[in-house]
C-alpha cells in the first residue's frame, strides 16, 4: 500500500491529518521508488547514448524562444532538455560536474550511470539489497579505478613536439561535427594552451584564452590569434583602419564632462550661462584628448561611449579609437598590452599605456562587418581562438567542441597520464573487475559482475553507433585482449581495419576516465539508497 | 431535557478521554512509520520535493521531519525532539524518534487496558533515571592524556556516525577531515568556525580540509584580473565600507546655478572616494576584503597598485577571516595610522586559487583563532547537500565526545545492555509499575530489532541471539551489519558518546510521558480563513 504512514485512523473510522495537504501529496514507497528511478535515469541515458563516439549521432534542441542548439555534447543536451523528473535531474548534474571539472566525456559519464542503473534493476529483482548493490559497485569502481592506472601510460609532454597532445585533442574532437577539419582544430586548441600555459604550476588560466565566433567563412577559416579579439570597429569611419606599435589608453571612464552621481539640477537662466556651459564641455573635451595625447597614446580603448563631437575631436588630433567595449575584453587587452586600466583622465600616464605591436580590423567577406584585432602585444599570453562556419548552429557547436579540447589538452599538462579510448579502457577494467568479483564470497559478487557488464555499455554503443553487431564487435574485442592481453584494443568505429586504439591514436585522459566512473558510481548510489519519494501534489489554484 | 449550552465557538473540534490518547499515538506511530527505514549503515534515504519544487535526499531523521511538514499537533512533538536532539548532540535524530515512537507502542496496551497515564508516566519516569544511571554506569572512559588515543577514539566515534550516510563507503576518509577540523580548532569549539563550501563538481574524494579560511571569488568588475593573486604575510583590511563612485545621499539634490561649481561637485565626489582608497593605500594594505560593493574605480586603483580586493564577501565569511587573522571590521578609514595597527589582520598566505569551475580565495595559516574551512566535493548538488548534513552530523559527534569522554558501544549494544537491566529491574517490583517497566525495557529493543530489519536480516533470530548474549553478561553485543550476525560492537569499534545517548533517552521518555499526559485537544477553527475569503471576495469585485 503505497500511503502507508501517511494515513492514520482513530478508531472510530476518522482518518487523523498528520501531514499539510497529506491527501494531494505523492509518495512511492520501496521497491517502486527503486524502480521508477531506475527507468527515469535508464530514460534520460538512453537519449545520450546515441551520441556516443565518432559515429554519434547529433540532437537538435528548440528552445521556447525558438533558439536552435544542435550539438553531440552529453552536458549541452541534458541541461538544455529540462529534465523535469528528480533522478533525472540528478543525471544532468553528473555530467555538468563532469563538464565542471574534465570537460569531457560529458555523454560517456552519463551513459555508464544509466548502464550501472539498468544492471541494478536485475540485481534488484534477484532480492539483493538496494546498499549491497550500492556496495559492490564502490567495490568494483576501486578495482576498476586500480585497474585504470595500472595500464595508464606516462605521455611525453614536450613543449617541442606537440604531436601527442594534437592527436589527444583529436580524440576528442573525433565525435564532433566539426571532425572535418579535425587535426587544424587540434592544433589550434594545443597552440592556444602551449601559449598561456604555466609549467611550473601545471595549471593553465582560462581566463587567458577567448573564444569568438562569427558566421561566416568556412571551418577552415578558423584561426589562433595570439592576442585578443574584439567585436568592434573603430569609433569613426574615417579613422585609420591599421595602427602599427600602438600604445594604448585603455579607459573606463566616459569620454564626456564628468557628471556627478549625486541628483543634481542647473539651473541655466540666461544666455551667458549657456555659453559658459558649452565652454566648460568643449574645454572638457579639449582637456581629454591633451591628457591623452600628452601620456603619449596613439589608440584609445574606452568602455563606455562617447558622442559625435568626442570622436570627431579625436579624429582631428588623429586619436583612432574604439568606444563600448565590453568589461571582460578591456581586462584582456590590460592583460594582454600590459597596460593598466585608468578609470580617470587625470591619472593617465605614460607607464600605465599598454603596448601592442599591430592593431587593425579584419574584414569579412562582402559584408560590412569588421572585428579589431590586437596582435603581437607585450606579453603574448593571451591569444583568441577564432572560429568561423556556415551558420550560426555550427559556429556554436565548433566552439563547444573546441572547449572540450582545450579541457582535454589542460588535463593533459595537469596530468600526462592517458588510457586508450574507443572503449579500450572499459573493455580491459570490465575483464579485471569480473575477474575480482570471483574472489568476492559475499553476494556483493553479484554487484560487482553487474558493474563490469555496465561497463561494457560503453563500447556496445560506440559499435552500435558505427553500424556494427554490437554485442559480436564487442565480444570479439574481449576476447582478442584476454588472448594478447593488450589494454589498448577497443572499438574500430572509423572502420580502419586495426582493433589497436595505439596504432589508431584514439586516447583519452587518465583523469577523465577515472572521473567518470567515480562520479557515476557515487551518484548511482545516491539513487540507489532512496526508498522514499514523496511529491508535493498538483497545486490546488 | 436539558437545554445545550455551548461553551465553545462553532466549529471547534475537541475530542477527549482514552479515544484521544489513542489517537495521538497512532498519530506518532505513523510518523515514525516515515523515517524507520532511515536507521543504521543498510538504511534508505528519502527524497521529498517542498512545494517549490525543490528536492531533497537525507537520511537525517531531523531534516526528513521537518519537510514532511507535519500538522498533527501531538505527532509535532516528535519532530520537536528530533530538532532538540539535532541541536544538542547532532546525530541520533533518528532512533530518538524511533524510541519514543516504540515506548508509546508499548504503552498503548495498558490504556486501552484502562491503565491511567499518570501510572505509566511515572513508571516511565523511573526507568528513564534507572537507563541514564546505567549508561553512565557502564560507559567506558577513555583517557584524553594520550592526544594519539584520543584521536583514535574520535575518529571512531565520527566513523560510526558516517557509516550510516550516504558518504559510508568513505568514511575513512572523512572521518579523519571531520576529527582534524575539529582539533584545529580552540577550546570553545564553535561550530561556526568550520566553514563548508560546496562545489559540485570532482568525487568526493577530492573534497579538502583547508586549514584556514576560504571562500568563494566575488563578483569581480574589470581589473580584478590585473590584480596578484598571491600574497605571503599579506595586511588584510575588512571593511564594511562601500567603495564605489556613487551619491552620498539617495534623495538628495543639487541645485547649481553656475557651471564653475559644476567641476567642484564632481571633484568632490571623487575626492570622496580617492580619500578613502589612499588612505587604504597608504597604510600598506595588500588584501581589502568589503562586505559592501567595491565598484570598477577601486579595483582599477587597486589592480594599479598592486593590491588585492574582493567586494560583496559573504557577512560570515568576513566574520571567520576576522576571526582567523585578526584585526577588526572597519566601518571608517579614519585612524588607520600606524599606532593602532591592530586594525589589521594578516596570515602567513593568500591564495587565489581554481576548483572545479570555481576560483577560490584561500587564506591559510592565520595566527589568531583556529578555523577551517571544508570544500566539498561531489556530483550533484543534492548529493554535496547530504555530504554537508552527514558531516555537520558527525561534527556535532566529534566536538561532544572532545567535552566528554565517555564512549559506549553502538549497533544496538547499548540499547539492548539497558533492556536487560530494566528487565531485570523490572521483576523486583510488585505492582502496576512492574509491567510499564518491562514493556520500557522492551522498547529499546526496537534499534537493534530496526537495524536488522533495515538490513533485511531475520531481527527475531539475532534479537535472541543477542538477548542471550546479554544474559551471559556480555554488554557490548550488538548487531553485526557486515556479517548478519551479532558481534562485540566494542571491539568493532561501533562507539558512540555516552552523552548522544542519554539525551536521547530523556528526549524519548520526555516526549513519550508529554504525549500521555494529554487527554484533550481542543482545535480552534482556522479564523483566519473567513475573513482572507472575504477578502478575496472584495478584491474580485
Amino acid at each position: 500500500m503505497p500511503s502507508v504512514g501517511t494515513l492514520a485512523f482513530d478508531e472510530f473510522g476518522r482518518p487523523v491529518l498528520i501531514l499539510r495537504g497529506q491527501e494531494s501529496k505523492k509518495r512511492l514507497f520501496g521497491i517502486e521508488a527503486h524502480k521508477s528511478h531506475i527507468l527515469a535515469g535508464k530514460a534520460v541515458a538512453d537519449t545520450l547514448k546515441t551520441s556516443l563516439g565518432p559515429r554519434g549521432m547529433d540532437k537538435c534542441m528548440v528552445s521556447p524562444d525558438g533558439d536552435i542548439t544542435i550539438t553531440n555534447d552529453g552536458a549541452t543536451i541534458l541541461s538544455m532538455m529540462h529534465v523535469e523528473n528528480e533522478i533525472g535531474k540528478l543525471l544532468v548534474q553528473l555530467s555538468k560536474s563532469q563538464d565542471d571539472e574534465i570537460g569531457d566525456g560529458t555523454t560517456g559519464v552519463v551513459v555508464l550511470a544509466g548502464a550501472l542503473l539498468e544492471q541494478a534493476e536485475a540485481l534488484l529483482d534477484k532480492g539483493i539489497h538496494p546498499i549491497r548493490i550500492a556496495d559492490g559497485y564502490e567495490l568494483a569502481a576501486k578495482v576498476a579505478l586500480d585497474h585504470l592506472d595500472k595500464i595508464a601510460e606516462s605521455y611525453p609532454l614536450d613543449l617541442k613536439n606537440l604531436d601527442p597532445l594534437v592527436n589527444t585533442a583529436m580524440t576528442t574532437l573525433g565525435s564532433k561535427i566539426i571532425n572535418r577539419c579535425q587535426r587544424q582544430m587540434a592544433e589550434i586548441a594545443v597552440n592556444a594552451i602551449m601559449n598561456v600555459v604555466d609549467m611550473e604550476r601545471r595549471d593553465v588560466n582560462f581566463e587567458l584564452i577567448k573564444v569568438q565566433g562569427k558566421v561566416g567563412g568556412r571551418l577552415e577559416d578558423t584561426m589562433l590569434v595570439k592576442g585578443v579579439v574584439v567585436d568592434k570597429t573603430f569609433a569613426h569611419p574615417q579613422m585609420p583602419k591599421e595602427v602599427r606599435n600602438a600604445k594604448i589608453a585603455i579607459l573606463t571612464c566616459p569620454f564626456e564632462p564628468p557628471k556627478p552621481k549625486t541628483k543634481h539640477k542647473l539651473d541655466i537662466t540666461n544666455v551667458e550661462d549657456y555659453k559658459k556651459l558649452r565652454e566648460y564641455e568643449k574645454e572638457k573635451f579639449t582637456e581629454m584628448i591633451k591628457s591623452i595625447k600628452d601620456a603619449g597614446a596613439n589608440l584609445v580603448i574606452c568602455q563606455w561611449g562617447f558622442d559625435d563631437e568626442a570622436n570627431h575631436l579625436l579624429l582631428s588630433q588623429e586619436l583612432p579609437a574604439v568606444r563600448w567595449v565590453g568589461g571582460p575584453e578591456i581586462e584582456l587587452i590590460a592583460i594582454a598590452t600590459g597596460g593598466r586600466i585608468v578609470p580617470r583622465f587625470q591619472e593617465l600616464t605614460a607607464d600605465k599605456l599598454g603596448f601592442a605591436g599591430h592593431v587593425y580590423e579584419l574584414d569579412f567577406g562582402t559584408t560590412s562587418e569588421h572585428m579589431l584585432c590586437i596582435e603581437q602585444c607585450k606579453k603574448s599570453n593571451t591569444c583568441t581562438i577564432f572560429v568561423r562556419g556556415g551558420n550560426k548552429m555550427v559556429v556554436e557547436e565548433a566552439k563547444r567542441a573546441l572547449h572540450d579540447a582545450l579541457c582535454v589538452v589542460r588535463n593533459l599538462v595537469r596530468d600526462n597520464r592517458i588510457v586508450y579510448g574507443g572503449g579500450a579502457c572499459e573493455i580491459s577494467c570490465a575483464i579485471e573487475v569480473a575477474k575480482e568479483a570471483n574472489k568476492i564470497a559475499t553476494i556483493e559478487q553479484y554487484a560487482i559482475r553487474a558493474f563490469a557488464d555496465a561497463l561494457e555499455s560503453v563500447p556496445l554503443a560506440l559499435a552500435e553507433n558505427s553500424g556494427y553487431s554490437p554485442i559480436k564487435t564487442v565480444a570479439d574485442v574481449k576476447s582478442a585482449q584476454i588472448a594478447q592481453n593488450n589494454p589498448s584494443l577497443g572499438i574500430d568505429c572509423l572502420n580502419t581495419g586495426t582493433n589497436d586504439m595505439k596504432s589508431q591514436l584514439v586516447i583519452e585522459t587518465l583523469i577523465g576516465k577515472r572521473q567518470q566512473i567515480s562520479l557515476a558510481t557515487q551518484l548511482v548510489r545516491m539513487i540507489l539508497k532512496i526508498d522514499d519519494i514523496r511529491l508535493p501534489g498538483e497545486s490546488e489554484e | 431535557m436539558q437545554p445545550m449550552i455551548i461553551i465553545l465557538k462553532d466549529g471547534t473540534d475537541s475530542s477527549q478521554g482514552k479515544s484521544q490518547v489513542l489517537s495521538n499515538i497512532s498519530a506518532c506511530q505513523a510518523v515514525t512509520e516515515a523515517i524507520r527505514t532511515t536507521l543504521g549503515p543498510r538504511g534508505m534515504d528519502k527524497l521529498i520535493v517542498d512545494g517549490r519544487g525543490k528536492a531533497t535526499i537525507s537520511n537525517d531523521g531531523a531534516t526528513i521531519l521537518k519537510l514532511l511538514e507535519i500538522i498533527h499537533p501531538a505527532a509535532r512533538t516528535l519532530v520537536d525532539i528530533a530538532k532538540s536532539q539535532d541541536a544538542e548532540v547532532g546525530d541520533g535524530t533518528t532512533s530518538v524518534v524511533l524510541l519514543t515512537g516504540e515506548i508509546l507502542k508499548n504503552a498503548r496496551t495498558f490504556i486501552e487496558d484502562g491503565m491511567h497515564p499518570t501510572i505509566i508516566i511515572r513508571a516511565i519516569r523511573k526507568a528513564t533515571a534507572l537507563a541514564t544511571k546505567k549508561v553512565k554506569e557502564i560507559a567506558v572512559h577513555i583517557k584524553m592524556d594520550n592526544i594519539k588515543e584520543q584521536r583514535a577514539l574520535l575518529e571512531k566515534c565520527a566513523r560510526t556516525t558516517l557509516s550510516s550516510k550516504l558518504i559510508a563507503r568513505q568514511r575513512d576518509f572523512f572521518s579523519k577531515m571531520v576529527v582534524d577540523s575539529v582539533l584545529m580548532l580552540d577550546e570553545l569549539l564553535p561550530l561556526n568556525m568550520i566553514g563548508m563550501k560546496k562545489v559540485t563538481g570532482g568525487s568526493l574524494e577530492e573534497s579538502r580540509l583547508v586549514a584556514g579560511v576560504a571562500f568563494k571569488k566575488t563578483f569581480s568588475y574589470a581589473g580584478f584580473e590585473m590584480q596578484q593573486k598571491k600574497y605571503l604575510k599579506p595586511k588584510i583590511a575588512l571593511l564594511n565600507i562601500e567603495l564605489e563612485l556613487k551619491a552620498e545621499r539617495d534623495n538628495a539634490e543639487i541645485r547649481l546655478d553656475n557651471v564653475a561649481e559644476y567641476q567642484k561637485i564632481v571633484d568632490a565626489e571623487w575626492s570622496i572616494l580617492y580619500n578613502k582608497l589612499e588612505k587604504l593605500h597608504a597604510s600598506g594594505v595588500n588584501v581589502v576584503l568589503s562586505k559592501l560593493p567595491i565598484g570598477d574605480v577601486a579595483t582599477q586603483y587597486f589592480a594599479d597598485r598592486d593590491m588585492f580586493c574582493a567586494g560583496r564577501v559573504q557577512e560570515d565569511d568576513l566574520r571567520r577571516t576576522q576571526k582567523a587573522c585578526g584585526g577588526a571590521i572597519i566601518t571608517t578609514i579614519e585612524n588607520l595610522d600606524d599606532k593602532v595597527q591592530q586594525v589589521f589582520g594578516t596570515c602567513e598566505l593568500f591564495e587565489e586559487t581554481q576548483i572545479g569551475s570555481e576560483r577560490y580565495n584561500f587564506f591559510t595559516g592565520c595566527p589568531k583563532a583556529k578555523t577551517a574551512t571544508m570544500i566539498l566535493r561531489g556530483g550533484a548538488d543534492q548529493f554535496i547537500d547530504e555530504v554537508e548534513r552527514s558531516l555537520h552530523d558527525a561534527i556535532m559527534i566529534v566536538r561532544r565526545a572532545v567535552k566528554n569522554d565517555s564512549i559506549v558501544a553502538g549497533g544496538g549494544a547499548i540499547e539492548m545492555a539497558l533492556s536487560r537491566t530494566l528487565r531485570d529491574f523490572s521483576r523486583t517490583i510488585p505492582g502496576k509499575e512492574q509491567l510499564i517497566i518491562a514493556a520500557y525495557a522492551k522498547a529499546f529493543e526496537v534499534i537493534p530489532r530496526q537495524l536488522c530489519e533495515n538490513a533485511g536480516f531475520d531481527a527475531t533470530n539475532i534479537l535472541n541471539k543477542l538477548r542471550q548474549k546479554h544474559a551471559e553478561n556480555n554488554i557490548w553485543f550488538g548487531v553485526d551489519i557486515m556479517n548478519e550476525d551479532v558481534t562485540d560492537n566494542f571491539i568493532a569499534a561501533v562507539w558512540e558518546p555516552a552523552v548522544v545517548k542519554i539525551n536521547a533517552i530523556t528526549a524519548a521518555s520526555e516526549a513519550a510521558c508529554l504525549i500521555l499526559s494529554v487527554d484533550e485537544t481542543i482545535k480552534v477553527p482556522k479564523s483566519s480563513a473567513e475573513p482572507s475569503n472575504a477578502a478575496k471576495a472584495m478584491n474580485m469585485v
